[in-house]
């Protein structure tokens, strides 16, 4: 059909199609900014808070997998509970807006520094002691739980009871808004924004680099790649785009606990469902995958949590192991399959 | 002063003595070949010179600077840099990213990065699958790619590690014709390689190791006639026969 509608055309859908087809980057990107624009008219349609709110989240978890996906996906460094940045940068927003008054667009800002520093602490201690791999990921579990203890016994963050926005004072100084529409933008935002420098990342020197990392390490550094520079690169700009988003995450949640925040299953929930189910490495794979992953996982939390708890988990479980299993590269890589079909027959067998 | 001076190098792991004060000096422009049986030591001392381990003992000496603790990339900006036995492309990208990563050793920019990498596959004459993912290629290709590499990072000395095993003999002619017109450029290069047509058609001054320690230097034809480098090719064949 597709043929049809190209050689039917006076050329210019074939020229369209030849221009967006031209690189398996560019196609995602447009396949990113249809999504994006759907999000953004999303409320045109959809009245309901309830959906509003789960549209807003995935947008949220979209943001939080392209900051994963650029350590985990790009440099493929094994980095689990990458939680702890967003945890560090929800808990400075909140820590500032309440204890100093300060207005959450400057504590984003503060969110992403600090959890740089705990970033650059991260790649230090892992590059020092050597731990790759399966190590460097249960090094970062172990800190998660650490730092839970830590902060359930600290009282100027609150403990273990949390700390919360107060709602009283709605305004765009303070970014408490009385309906979802705000936030959502807010979010979107930060999607573009992290679109932006995912893909900016991947097609330049170090970018290449990263991949080169993921791909063999030694024969990066046998072609001059300063690998314990650039993986050190990868988890600051990652811990700092994390931090951002876990200001907003606090301001649109308004509660966080040690508890809920330091946990593993709210890990593999935010930060390492989206960009696996997408398709890990690739630059549309977190968005597409959040707009798949959050739906559903509420949907069959609608639909399981009556009766005994825990079933939803199961199924949400089960969900994400037969994904893995059968879609190892995410739906991007089974986009790109039919992507290079796609090519074939627009631009001929011509390669490259 | 040759351009790359390995002195006495000797590694030890653990009670295993892998390399015994070797001595290797490669110039500007001239091949020489590092040979010997299995588990001579060949690799170890690729890596030691390449910076991925650190000597026991010795100093290796690149362009009048000690580069012995240097890391492999700190290496690689000096103008030194390696291939790998069991070729290791960068699989999921393309070959041309993956020449790209190399020619990055020298700049920043990524059109200059591509155009020093289009150059190299050119020469390579990899052109054409430029835009293929690595992991598609055949072995032979993966040899040029791994080669395709290290030549963009535009080094001075070249290390091949068996950069022909595995091939056909007309693809090993070929390339045989690639590494002595890298040669010709002025790159110096030191071959490990078992295919003894290749080191007999390319070296001008071989050495053999067995058991860590150089037991002969010198021409190809030198080589072949030496006592001692018979008894540690063919010695052992002489001792399984007796088992």
């Amino acid at each position: 059909m597709i043929d049809m509608a190209i050689k039917s055309s006076n050329g210019f859908i074939d020229k369209v199609m030849r221009y967006i087809l031209n690189t398996w980057e560019r196609t995602q990107l447009v396949i990113c900014f249809v999504l994006v624009v759907l999000i953004a008219m999303s409320p045109l349609v959809i009245r309901s808070p309830y959906y509003i709110g789960i549209i807003i989240l995935a947008t949220l978890y979209a943001y939080i997998g392209i900051t994963w996906n650029i350590v985990a996906g790009f440099t493929g460094q094994l980095l689990i509970a990458h939680i702890i940045f967003i945890a560090f940068g929800a808990y400075t927003t909140i820590v500032l807006q309440n204890k100093f008054g300060i207005s959450p667009w400057i504590g984003l800002l503060a969110s992403g520094v600090v959890a740089a520093l705990l970033g650059v602490i991260v790649a230090f201690i892992t590059l020092r002691y050597g731990l790759k791999m399966d190590y460097f990921g249960l090094f970062t579990i172990a800190l998660m739980t650490a730092l839970r203890s830590l902060f359930l016994k600290w009282d100027f963050v609150g403990g273990g009871i949390g700390m919360w926005v107060s709602l009283a004072n709605t305004s765009f100084a303070n970014m408490i808004f009385q309906h979802k529409e705000p936030y959502l933008y807010i979010a979107l935002f930060l999607v573009v924004l992290g679109l932006f420098i995912q893909y900016r990342i991947y097609n330049s020197k170090m970018g290449r680099y990263f991949v080169a990392i993921r791909e063999d390490e030694d024969a990066a550094s046998a072609l001059g790649v300063n690998t314990a520079l650039y993986k050190t690169i990868a988890v600051v700009i990652s811990a700092t785009m994390a931090g951002i988003g876990g200001g907003f995450y606090v301001m649109y949640v308004t509660f966080i606990d040690p508890n809920q925040l330091f946990n593993l299953g709210l890990n593999v929930e935010m930060v390492m469902a989206a960009p696996i189910i997408g398709g890990l490495g690739s630059i549309a794979g977190p968005l597409l995958g959040a707009l798949l992953n959050k739906p559903l996982a509420e949907l069959i939390r609608g639909f399981l949590t009556v009766g005994t708890s825990g079933t939803s988990l199961i199924v949400y479980g089960t969900f994400l192991i037969v994904t893995i299993l059968f879609l190892p590269r995410g739906i991007a890589g089974l986009l790109q399959n039919q992507y290079n079909k796609l090519r074939i027959r627009v631009y001929g067998e011509e390669k490259g | 002063m040759a351009l790359l001076e390995v002195h006495g190098i000797t590694k030890r792991f653990g009670g295993l003595v892998a390399v015994n004060s070797l001595d290797v000096s490669v110039d500007t422009g001239h091949i020489s070949a590092l040979i010997g049986p299995n588990g001579a030591g060949k690799t170890t001392a690729f890596n030691v010179i390449a910076g991925f381990y650190q000597p026991t003992e010795g100093k290796v000496i690149f362009d009048g600077m000690d580069i012995t603790n240097m890391r492999p990339d700190q290496v690689c900006k000096l103008g030194l840099t390696r291939t790998f036995q069991v070729v290791r492309p960068f699989r999921g990208i393309t070959v041309l990213d993956n020449v790209m990563i190399g020619a990055y050793n020298r700049t920043n920019n990524d059109k200059i990065a591509r155009e020093k990498a289009y150059e190299v596959l050119k020469f390579m004459k990899m052109e054409k699958m430029a835009n293929q993912t690595a992991s598609g290629l055949p072995i032979a290709l993966r040899k040029r790619l791994e080669i395709a590499r290290a030549l963009a990072t535009e080094p001075k000395v070249i290390l091949l590690d068996e950069a022909m095993a595995g091939l056909r003999p007309t693809e090993t002619d070929e390339i045989i014709e690639v590494v002595r017109d890298i040669s010709k450029q002025g790159i110096g290069i030191l071959l490990v390689e078992h295919v003894m047509k290749v080191v007999m058609s390319l070296a001008e001054n071989v050495l053999v190791i067995h058991h860590g320690v150089k037991i002969a230097e010198g021409t190809p034809d030198e080589i072949v006639r030496n006592e001692l480098v018979i008894d540690a090719y063919l010695g052992e064949v002489v001792t399984d026969a007796a088992n």
